[in-house]
């Protein structure tokens, strides 16, 4: 251990128990961020480098420019050089003992080992020999040390504490690389006493997310640092990625359209009933009225996935099993009420509720058509069947925002419901959200997306469900939900951002640190931290987006037939494309389609010839029917209600 | 500098073909313990104004002596009072453009009337014990000044111990702040300079002082003779650091002293030209016009060890 430097007290600068300044000599192997040991009587104290001065024994900047007589080249010639000062203040990470809590001691300071990192940042409370619960999360690097840093298991995915917000600039303050590496981190060496954990990514930007299973080549200092953290360079070996299809219905709306990707890609597709549940989602205005609510539990409790019976709309009962089924008895509603006598009201429900929320409805099968199917049968997450360490990538960087909020708080909700009755098939789920200030924005509509992401930020680490969130500017994110991530980290930081109240607790140097850090490094707070640190990731050794589509170029959308024969062909490489052509040649396209989804869902042994009895099951009726499907109604600018 | 009733008869002055000065009256050089005048023998006659040159870097390491006492008053034995002081002496050598400590002394000095240390010997012990002469009578006032003076006169003689340290085995230039007139040790040191700052007892008068208060910057006066007291002579001369104009008469000016036969013409000429270089940076404090930052350093350094031992 080398003396670097010593603490200095003076009456206008005293050691208080949380801060001390010390001197160095000039080229002292210390910089913002670093930490230290201070050895005093009895007494060690850590803490980590906050601000730096220099200044020599110069009284006023004149007497510099009479002393050069004045002549900024003759400063050099001066025969003695004044004496200058390196004086850092630290703020304190620990005290041993820890009781009393005193004053910093006026000792020797040396920079911190491996060792007195771990004991500095309580470390050494979770990090065990025979028990640990430490995450690796980057290195300290500071004076030619590099000292691992780790998270704990029960501070960041519950249940002591919850949760991850990670802050800055687009680009440069790798904030998706970071929580990429972190749930490597987590899948390598989440102790396998906690239980299982599985992660959900939604995929909110172009390519961000998708070829995470893709590995990437890493540069030697990556490799390192990989190793010197304990991990494996490897790619996530368990991915599966979800997108809705493209308004066509049969091309995959998600950038991870490569053939040769296709075994991993699954799409994403609800009927009437997942949506129904969520109509809240899109309704959340001052619309949702006792009445509209009443409408909505009749369709979801009596009408939706039943038969049934009413006699004054027609005879046959109805049978609602998705959008177009629920328009064609709407129609019936207004037709019975337009030619009857029965005015404004069909079974207490007001012709203006009825109205309403079928135009809501009509407007989420619009927007969200790619995800929503027409015959009413869904493909979706393997609800009860996630696996361990396993990664779930959700694309719906393509979608209409009504979409993604539908996805978000459909997917969200079905991860709590499951993780409250233990059935999902995981222990833990992670779910990142990037782009937080668009879902959970800090002024904006209280959304029914905004509302589940507060709930699941306040309550989800009891059940497991733990929020790992990404944004430009944390000022833009309601406050609860980054309050109450326990871990909160800072990439490259905007210095506007930084000139905000809210981070005035950091010094003014830590604060020029963060508007200059290079990518790759991160400043890092958490629970056991008495203080924020610095610390340097490697990265990701999965494809970023970027990487991912140069690799894999994305195939160019296929007419609606070729697309048929590509997915099919998923299943059965040997199948004869003019064969298939000439099964749907002429057939509609949603029974093609309806045909197709069977045919993926139940994987039979032979797809072809189930998928030509399937189409043949539907007799063409004599007048060929007009297109199925929902009116759009999206351009209805009028109605007061439109929550988009 | 705030306006003064007295501007506009500066400018009169100056018209006059005066020296209009603007030092405040707090900062103007005030005489010292001597204030005669004198006739010093000059080596160089007459005595006159010599240009030295551009300053010039020494060209090997040099190394600047400096005293300090702390002293107080701890208390009084019946009306007679007894006087402590820690009084420290140390040089600092420059190499590399650094200063470095090389030699320090400290000693804790008691100075009070014989009584007084008679009744104290035992609580004492670890001081160096000077006593004040009998035969005159006690004056509370007086005595303080006879205390004092003899504390000067312990730091002269600890600044004479450590300079006798450090001369074993090197032969470096040496500054010492003040006159080398305090030692015949100094007096003949043919590597040790005085730069005295004090100008209490001046060695000319007449036309010579004339000349002698009005050397110009970057100049010297003519070498002339120190002598007296029974001590071995100084060869000095003036030497104007900065210019005076605007200040008043002392201001930049030192009195540069060297052992007898040290310096001909053209060694004061050298020694000034370095003398010169000493003067960036520019050292704070009072007198800074004629401080040396070197002097300065060791000056501060045996503030900051302060009172300890
Ligand atoms: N550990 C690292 N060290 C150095 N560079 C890195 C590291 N991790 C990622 N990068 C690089 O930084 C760039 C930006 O990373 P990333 O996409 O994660 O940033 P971001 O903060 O999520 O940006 P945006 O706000 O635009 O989404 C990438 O080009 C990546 O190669
Ligand atoms: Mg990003």
């Amino acid at each position: 251990m080398t003396l670097l430097g010593r603490v200095v007290a003076t009456e206008l600068r005293p050691s208080t128990p949380h801060q001390f300044s010390f001197w160095t000599a000039p080229h002292a192997p210390l910089g913002i961020g670093s930490i230290v040991r201070v050895d005093g009587d009895e007494r060690v104290v850590y803490g980590v480098v906050t601000e730096a001065f220099a200044y020599s024994d110069l009284a006023r900047p004149l007497d510099a420019v009479i002393g050069a007589d004045g002549d900024p080249g003759r400063e050099d010639d001066a025969p003695t050089s004044r004496p200058e000062i390196r004086l850092w203040t630290a703020a304190v990470l620990r005290q041993l003992p820890e009781e009393p809590l005193q004053p910093v001691p006026f000792g020797g300071v040396a920079a911190a080992s491996d060792a007195d990192v771990r004991v500095a940042l309580r470390m050494d409370a979770y990090m065990q020999p025979d028990k640990s619960t430490g995450l690796p999360i980057g290195v300290y690097a500071a004076g030619g040390l590099s000292a691992p840093v780790f998270l704990d298991a029960d501070f960041l995915l519950g249940p002591e504490a919850a949760h991850l917000n990670i802050t800055g600039v687009s680009g440069l303050a790798t904030k998706t690389s970071a929580v990429t590496f972190m749930l490597s981190s987590i899948f390598q060496t989440f102790p396998a006493e906690k239980g299982s954990v599985a992660a959900v990514c939604f995929n909110v930007k172009g390519p961000d997310l998708c070829f995470l299973d893709q590995p990437a080549p890493l540069g030697d200092a990556d490799l390192a640092l990989w190793r010197r953290l304990g991990l494996e360079p490897a790619p996530f070996p368990d991915m599966t990625l979800y997108a809705p299809f493209k308004a066509d219905g049969v091309n995959l709306n998600t950038l991870r359209s490569n053939a040769a990707l296709a075994d991993t890609v699954q799409p994403l597709v609800w009927g009437l009933r997942e949506i129904l549940d969520y109509a809240e989602v899109v309704l959340n205005r001052d619309d949702v009225d006792a009445k509209a609510d009443a409408l909505i539990d009749f369709l979801a409790e009596r009408v939706v996935g039943r038969q049934f019976e009413a006699l004054e709309l027609r005879g046959a009962p109805f049978e609602v099993l998705s959008f177009a089924d629920l328009e064609e008895f709407f129609r019936a509603i207004f037709d019975h009420l337009e030619t009857s006598r029965g005015g404004e009201v069909w079974r207490t429900h007001h012709v203006a509720t009825i109205r309403k929320i079928r135009n809501r409805l009509g407007n989420i099968a619009t927007r969200s058509k790619g995800l929503v199917t027409d015959d009413g049968v869904a493909n979706d997450l393997p609800w009860g069947a996630f696996r361990d360490r396993s990664l779930t990538v959700i694309d719906v960087a393509g979608v209409d925002p009504l979409a993604q909020d539908l996805v978000f708080a459909r997917v969200i909700s079905r991860l709590r419901e499951h993780l409250e009755r233990r059935d999902l098939g995981v222990d833990h789920v992670v779910v990142f959200v990037d782009e937080l200030n668009k879902y959970a924005p800090a002024d904006g509509p209280d959304t029914y997306v905004r509302k589940m992401l507060l709930d699941l930020s306040e309550r989800g680490r009891y059940l497991g469900l733990v929020l790992f969130s990404a944004q430009q500017f944390r000022s833009q994110v309601i406050r609860r939900v980054t309050g109450n991530a326990g871990t909160t980290i800072y990439g490259r930081m905007d210095t506007d951002e930084l000139a905000l109240p809210a981070y005035s607790t950091l010094s003014p140097a830590v604060k020029a640190k963060l508007a200059a850090l290079p990518k790759g490094e991160l400043l890092l707070r958490h629970p056991h931290f008495t203080q924020p640190v610095f610390v340097r990731f490697p990265r990701p050794a999965a494809l970023s987006g970027r990487e991912g589509v140069e690799r894999f170029p994305p195939s160019p959308d296929l007419p609606f037939a070729e697309a048929v024969v590509q997915r099919l062909r998923a299943l059965t490489p040997g199948i004869i494309a003019d064969q298939v052509r000439a099964v749907i040649d002429g057939r509609p396209e949603a029974e093609v389609r309806r045909a197709l989804s069977a045919t993926v869902r139940r994987r039979p042994d032979d797809p072809f010839a189930f998928f030509r009895a399937w189409v043949r099951r539907t007799i063409p009726s004599e007048s060929p029917e007009p297109r199925r499907g929902i009116a759009p109604l999206a351009s209805d600018d009028d109605d007061p209600f439109a929550p988009y | 500098m705030p306006a003064s009733p007295f501007d506009g008869l500066r400018r009169d002055l100056a018209a006059a073909g005066a020296n209009p000065a603007t030092t405040p009256w707090g900062e103007l050089t005030r005489a010292g313990p001597g204030r005669e005048t004198g006739s010093a023998d000059v080596l160089e006659p007459p005595l006159r104004h010599v240009c030295v040159g551009e300053p010039e870097a020494w060209n090997s390491d040099v190394a600047f002596l400096d005293g300090s006492q702390h002293v107080e008053l701890v208390g009084h034995v019946g009306t007679d009072p007894l006087v402590a002081a820690v009084v420290r002496a140390a040089v600092r050598e420059r190499s590399g453009r650094r200063l470095q400590v090389r030699e320090e002394l400290s000693r804790r000095v008691v100075v009070a009337r014989p009584h007084v240390l008679d009744r104290l010997a035992t609580t004492i012990t670890g001081h160096d014990c000077i006593a004040l002469d009998a035969s005159v009578p006690p004056h509370p006032l007086h005595d303080l000044d006879r205390a004092h003076a003899a504390i000067d006169r312990a730091r002269a003689a600890l600044e004479v111990e450590v300079s006798r340290s450090y001369r074993t085995g090197r032969d470096n230039w040496l500054i010492a702040d003040g006159t080398l007139a305090v030692s015949p040790e100094w007096a003949t040191d043919r590597r040790m300079v005085g730069v005295v700052k004090s100008h209490g007892a001046l060695p000319f008068e007449g036309t010579d002082l004339d000349t002698y208060l009005t050397i110009p910057a970057g100049h010297r006066s003519s070498v002339f003779v120190v002598s007296g007291g029974g001590r071995p002579p100084l060869h000095a001369w003036g030497l104007r650091l900065r210019a005076w104009e605007g200040h008043d008469l002392f201001h930049g000016l030192v009195r540069v002293e060297v052992a007898a036969g040290n310096a001909d013409a053209g060694g004061a000429d050298l020694l000034s030209r370095r003398l010169l270089a000493e003067r960036s940076p520019l050292a704070t404090g009072p007198r800074s016009d004629r401080l040396l930052y070197g002097i300065h350093d060791v000056d501060r350094y045996l503030r900051v060890r302060g009172a300890a031992t």
